[in-house]
């Protein structure tokens, strides 16, 4: 025992000698992934084995990032920011942090996948449904339109994931849609009326195991878990609003390279690399399921192709995350 | 023990100094000591001061300690200046911060209240009674700590997947902190002088009478501080309520940081999860009094009877019996369904290396900063006790009560405005680790600081080492069993902690705990349970190590 | 007639015999003091009368009411038995006042009142009831445990080692007080001690315990001056045990002629003889010559300690026996007065009063 604590501290040294350079890596490029972590290990291993250059994923969400990246300003360690909706992108882009998109990456993507400043580009895109039990719910009782669900009928009858970033943006893009008063007061009624998970897939897991009726997630939750066991989708089925009503939202997935980056090289050969064929082709051949944005390239088959989806059509430059979360926290959601 | 008796946040009277013997008549070489070897009596004031001066640099190294200690709650009230009495009211007096109050009122009043009964009656059926087994039932009533809180959430949800809200709360609480109020109970249990029964029942009292008007009152200190540690941990636990999707103020406050960062909502949140723990603080100091449980009179204690169960025995060995099958049967039973479910592809041994190794040099690198942190505070409250010792260690405990998301978003912020290169850096999670943790090195070290004579340190002197070596040769290498005790808690704290570590780890940092939440979340439980598994496996041997020292420090 | 009848009581610990067949008797309203070395059953005994244990065998009968055969026993709280162990074992978390009403009905009448005259009997000063049993001292500590013994009206008081953690001065105090309080109260005692000098001033009987078994049992005078054998005489006090050959009433020793307590006649025998027997009487060497009768010593150590003074005393004229003789040479150590102690070098004249005791 009297030699414990020189073993145990010999035993940190050691480790930290192996292990102290992986959480420090000083080398290739630093990406603050707000993507599934494992999309983004996808391409962060097909870009490094093409072009030889490190990429560091540090994991975490859309808002989080967003915000740290404001406040850490200059200095942020980050290269490239990767997100799953666009309100994350206007707020680093409001705060003018991104570095003007290379010409060429922009061009691999239509107009639509990108905002009009060219700040950042769209890497991947993802639609709003409405997944529902459907042992439960009949098609013809299924909402018409996201606003329905403020509905007194829908009391205690659907989920959501109110913390996560993928619902607040389809509340920024009901803002953008609908304006601020009718998004607080839809907000006030759905406290009232939701039941709140964490994450989209215990939302749909909850669906599936008849916890509730139906809840307001992405799509690819359920194309994700029937490409594996089926366990959590078996009794899901989805329904997409369409009629470009609110919830069927489309939200861009960006990708931006921070103007404090020390390789700004790097970090736009790695957002080229991902809006072109490699990266969107994991998008279509990998297990995230999202919709690929680049010109030419196919989703995975299995999808309801995104033309299809009659979707609203919103600015993602536009869409604003502070004000809504500040909605949601007033309207006791947050 | 038990960092428990004895892992406990609490400022009590310490051992009192120990006073040296006074110089010897016809030794001529005591006048030509160096001051360090001061053989005058304590009281007398040149000799304090002479003391202070060569200890000096350790007073500043924990006055510094204490310093650092404060920054999280010094940034709390600063924010809370900064943002406005306005927004401040308006972020804290709403309905939802209503909400989240009465359901962690709700859980602290019923989850506590439960552990007490169930670790009492576990620790009496253990200790006192000639349960079969009863070493083997010590035993397992404190292993469920090696189980994280969220895997006992995640083995819950597997097997009731519709479990949710309050009393789900409360049974998985119960499950997951009931040994933190068990360790101090049965370690009191053991203390207890078996004359005072005896008289009792002389006296004419009946057993149950015996146990409700003696053995009882007198655990009142031990269920105090476990009390106390098991509605600190209830308030700081995240991954468990997340899990069965039961809001607190800390799964709100990380969704507030999810979802704004650093935000003034997030932080005035964390400003009254932090009143609700000096709530707590100033509560159990009340309860506690100002008691004096020890034994009054000397002579060593004999040893304690057993109670005969007789006929009863097989109905109070269903006690333990479910207890250990909720606590540790249903994690077990889960993990291992999910490891045979996911048969060997979810073994990702590259990845479930690195994040091994990783956990492993955070811990251990964790837990010998908050060791060495500890250390001139430990050194203190035993050699100079006084005021200013007690409201230096007063500051550790504070901290150390503190939930992890409420020290982290106080780090990321202080980091991000002021000390940016440190954000996110190896120094500012350690950092984070070593306030978190720093009682548990301390509770250790100091009980074997004060086994440690200080004529030792003296006695070396006096042979002409300096100060600081002459602490070292003697004093700390005495400590060494207790420091390593210590570090084992310290490690074992910081091998299951989630929220911090996801707030401030440096990029590309994946512990076993970030792998283990991030696969859950995406509802893959199957590629979750590996680093379940290794978790537990990792600290079980430490929960080992909690239990013989609890016993040990019992005087058995 | 018998009040407390203690008959071939056994009690084993693990492969420990405590208590190898214990049989005693206690009168009633009588003081019985156990007295014996640390671990030889004592205490053992006392747990079983109390009923905190029950013995392995035996029986164990109070009052004509059987209080313990063989295993199946009353268990202590329906005994009526007071016990005041060795350090009071008073609750730490009760006030003087709660602790000495512990044992009362909680409706009972007049518990105040009770409370304080009891507090008045053991000599506690009314203003310490509302103390914490940690705010007093030894002696106060052990008068409350008294008192909350005597509370109850006990048939039978336990006194386990009560006083031994008590300063020397405040022991014998204690002693006197408590024995003269239980005997006003006409309460049948039994006090277990490892101090003989306590067991004798205390008891109307003492019993001396060896290994589990009572080696005698007697009044304190009979166990001082005549013990069953070396030990216990020892035990009970300083002896000088030396060879002799005995008869018709007399015993020729290295000290001379000496009277003894047994008329048999042996060749081998041993006396004993307690120092104080042994008078001094300061001489010189002249004045030994001319008195062969007489014996003679030289004062070889003296150590004062007081009131005290021990001395030790090397025999001149020893008409010991030549094979004795090395025990003979051993000097014989005494107590004496301190104040006129002969000193070192002086020549004393040796006498014993009363008779030795011979051993079987």
């Amino acid at each position: 025992m009297k030699s414990a604590l020189s073993t145990l501290a010999g035993a940190a040294l050691a480790i930290g000698l192996i292990v102290g350079p992986t959480l420090a890596a000083d080398d290739g490029i630093v990406v603050y992934n707000a993507q599934h972590e494992s999309l983004a290990k996808e391409w962060a291993e097909g870009f490094t084995k093409e072009t030889g250059i490190k990429v560091t994923l540090r994991n975490g969400g859309d808002s989080d990032f967003s915000n740290q990246i404001v406040a850490e300003g200059a200095a942020s360690p980050a290269d490239v920011f990767l997100t799953e909706n666009s309100p994350a992108m206007a707020l680093v882009e409001a705060s003018g942090l991104f570095a003007p998109v290379d010409a060429d990456t922009l061009a691999q993507v239509p107009q639509e996948y990108q905002p009009t400043t060219g700040k950042w580009v769209g890497v991947a895109a993802r639609s709003t449904v409405f997944a529902y039990n459907k042992t439960k719910l009949n098609a013809d009782q299924l909402p018409k339109s996201l606003l329905d669900l403020a509905d007194p009928s829908w009391k205690g009858r659907w989920a959501a994931s109110p913390s996560g970033a993928d619902f607040q943006a389809i509340v920024s893009a009901l803002l953008e849609l609908k304006g601020e008063a009718a998004t607080a007061d839809w907000l006030k009624v759905m406290k009232e009326n939701f039941t709140a998970y964490k994450g989209n897939g215990t939302v749909m897991k909850a669906v599936n195991a008849g916890e509730i009726e139906g809840g307001v997630i992405y799509h690819y939750y359920y194309f994700g878990d029937q490409a594996k066991t089926g366990e959590n989708s078996k009794n899901v089925e989805m329904h997409y609003f369409k009629n470009q009503d609110p919830g069927a939202f489309v939200s861009i997935s960006g990708g931006g390279v921070l103007a404090s980056s020390k390789h700004p090289k790097e970090a736009q050969a790695f957002l080229k690399w991902v809006t072109g064929k490699g990266g969107q082709n994991v998008l279509k051949t990998g297990t995230s399921y999202e919709y690929a944005v680049g010109k030419g390239a196919e989703s995975n088959p299995k999808l309801v192709p995104l033309a299809d989806l009659q979707a609203p059509k919103v600015d993602p430059a536009k869409l604003n995350s502070k004000k809504v979360t500040d909605l949601m926290t007033a309207a006791g959601l947050l | 023990m038990a960092f428990v008796d004895d892992d406990r946040l609490h400022f009590r009277p310490r051992l009192r100094f120990l006073r040296p013997l006074p110089p010897a008549g016809n030794d001529t070489a005591s006048g030509l000591m160096l001051p360090a070897a001061d053989l005058a009596r304590p009281g007398l004031p040149a000799a304090r001061s002479a003391r202070l001066r060569s200890s000096s640099w350790i007073l500043l190294a924990a006055v510094l300690v204490s310093l650092f200690a404060l920054l999280p709650l010094a940034f709390i009230v600063w924010v809370a200046v900064q943002t406005g009495w306005e927004t401040v009211a308006t972020l804290v007096f709403r309905p939802r911060v209503g909400e989240l109050l009465v359901n962690t009122l709700l859980l602290v009043v019923l989850a506590v209240p439960i552990s007490i009964v169930l670790s009492v009656a576990l620790a009496w059926l253990t200790e006192r009674s000639d349960l079969p087994g009863a070493r083997l039932w010590a035993w397992l009533s404190v292993a469920p700590l090696a189980i994280p809180a969220f895997v006992h959430s995640y083995a819950w949800i597997t097997l009731v997947p519709g479990l949710h809200g309050l009393w789900a709360g409360v049974l998985v609480s119960v499950i997951a902190y009931f040994p933190f109020l068990y360790l101090p109970v049965a370690a009191a249990l053991r203390r207890l002088d078996p004359a005072l029964e005896d008289t009792a029942a002389a006296l004419g009292l009946g057993p149950w009478r015996v146990f409700t008007r003696v053995v009882l009152p007198q655990l009142r200190l031990a269920i105090c501080g476990g009390s106390l540690l098991v509605g600190l941990h209830l308030l700081a636990e995240y991954g468990l309520y997340v899990f069965i999707r039961f809001d607190t103020f800390t799964t709100a406050i990380v969704d507030q940081f999810q979802s704004t960062f650093n935000g003034p909502a997030a932080n005035m949140l964390a400003a009254v999860l932090v009143t609700c723990c000096f709530v707590l603080l100033g509560l159990e100091v009340l309860v506690r009094g100002e008691e004096r449980y020890a034994r009054v009179g000397s002579g060593a204690a004999r040893q304690q009877q057993r109670t005969r169960l007789g006929r009863a025995t097989l109905p109070c060995l269903a006690l333990p019996v479910i207890t250990t099958l909720l606590a540790l049967g249903v994690p077990f039973i889960t993990i291992g369904r999910w490891l045979i479910a996911g048969g060997a592809d979810v073994w990702r041994l590259d990845e479930i290396g690195l994040a091994l190794g990783q956990t492993l040099f955070l811990a251990l690198a964790g837990a010998l900063l908050a060791t060495v942190a500890a250390m001139p505070m430990a050194w203190i409250s035993i050699r100079a006790p006084g005021p200013l010792q007690r409201i230096l260690e007063g500051c550790n405990y504070i901290v150390g009560s503190l939930p992890g998301v409420v020290v982290a978003l106080a780090l990321v912020t202080i980091t991000v405005r002021i000390a940016l290169p440190l954000y996110q850096t190896l120094f500012t999670i350690l950092v984070a680790y070593a306030l978190m943790f720093l009682p548990r090195a301390l509770i250790s070290l100091r009980a074997s600081i004060a086994q440690a004579p200080v004529e030792l340190e003296r006695a070396a002197a006096s042979l002409g080492r300096p100060p600081l070596k002459a602490l070292w040769s003697t004093t700390i290498r005495l400590s060494a069993p207790g420091a390593a005790a210590g570090m084992a808690l310290v490690a074992l704290g910081i091998m299951n902690e989630l929220t911090a570590t996801q707030m401030l780890a440096p990029n590309g940092t994946r512990t076993l705990a970030m792998a283990f939440w991030s696969y859950s979340g995406e509802i893959d439980y199957a590629s979750a349970a590996p680093y379940a598994f290794i978790m537990v496996a990792m600290s079980l041997p430490l929960t080992w190590l909690l239990y013989v020292q609890s016993k040990r420090m019992a005087g058995r | 007639m018998s009040f407390l009848e203690i008959t071939d009581v056994h009690k084993h610990y693990g492969p420990v015999a405590a208590l190898a067949g214990v049989d005693l008797s206690v009168t009633s309203g009588s003081r019985t003091a156990i007295v014996g070395p640390s671990g030889c059953g004592k205490t053992t005994l006392l747990r079983l009368i109390a009923g905190f244990e029950a013995p392995d065998r035996g029986r164990i009968v109070l009052d004509g009411e059987v209080l313990a055969n063989g295993g199946a026993a009353v268990p202590a709280h329906r005994r009526g038995i007071g016990v005041v162990a060795q350090d009071g074992a008073l609750f730490p978390h009760l006030s003087i006042a709660d602790n000495i009403g512990f044992g009362m009905a909680r409706g009972e009448d007049k518990r105040t009142e009770r409370i304080v005259e009891l507090a008045y009997i053991v000599g506690l000063d009314k203003a310490i009831l509302r103390r914490r049993p940690h705010e007093l001292s030894g002696g106060q500590q052990q008068r409350v445990a008294l008192a909350r013994a005597m509370a109850m009206k006990p048939r039978l008081m336990l006194l386990d080692e009560p006083f031994s953690a008590l300063d020397t001065g405040l022991r014998a105090s204690m002693r006197k007080a408590v024995a003269e309080l239980l005997e006003t109260a006409g309460i049948t005692t039994i006090l277990v001690t490892h101090d003989q000098a306590e067991a004798l001033s205390f008891a109307s009987q003492v019993a001396v315990m060896r290994d589990g078994l009572f080696s005698q049992v007697g009044t304190p005078r009979e166990l001082y001056l005549q013990p069953k054998d070396r030990m216990i005489a020892e035990f009970l006090g300083d002896a000088i045990i030396l060879p002799a050959k005995i008869a018709d009433g007399f015993a020729s020793s290295p000290l001379g002629r000496i009277a003894v307590d047994t008329k048999e006649r042996r060749d081998v025998a041993r006396i004993m003889l307690r120092p104080e027997q042994v008078l001094l009487k300061r001489t010189s060497r002249e004045g030994m010559s001319g008195t062969p009768e007489m014996l003679f010593g030289e004062v070889t150590e003296s150590e004062f300690a007081g009131s005290m003074c021990t001395i030790a005393v090397r025999l001149l004229n020893s008409p010991d026996p030549p094979d004795a003789a090395a025990i003979g040479n051993t000097p014989l150590i005494l107590r004496k007065p301190g104040m006129d102690a002969p000193v070192v070098g002086e020549i004393v004249r040796l006498t014993v009063s009363g008779k030795a005791h011979v051993f079987a």
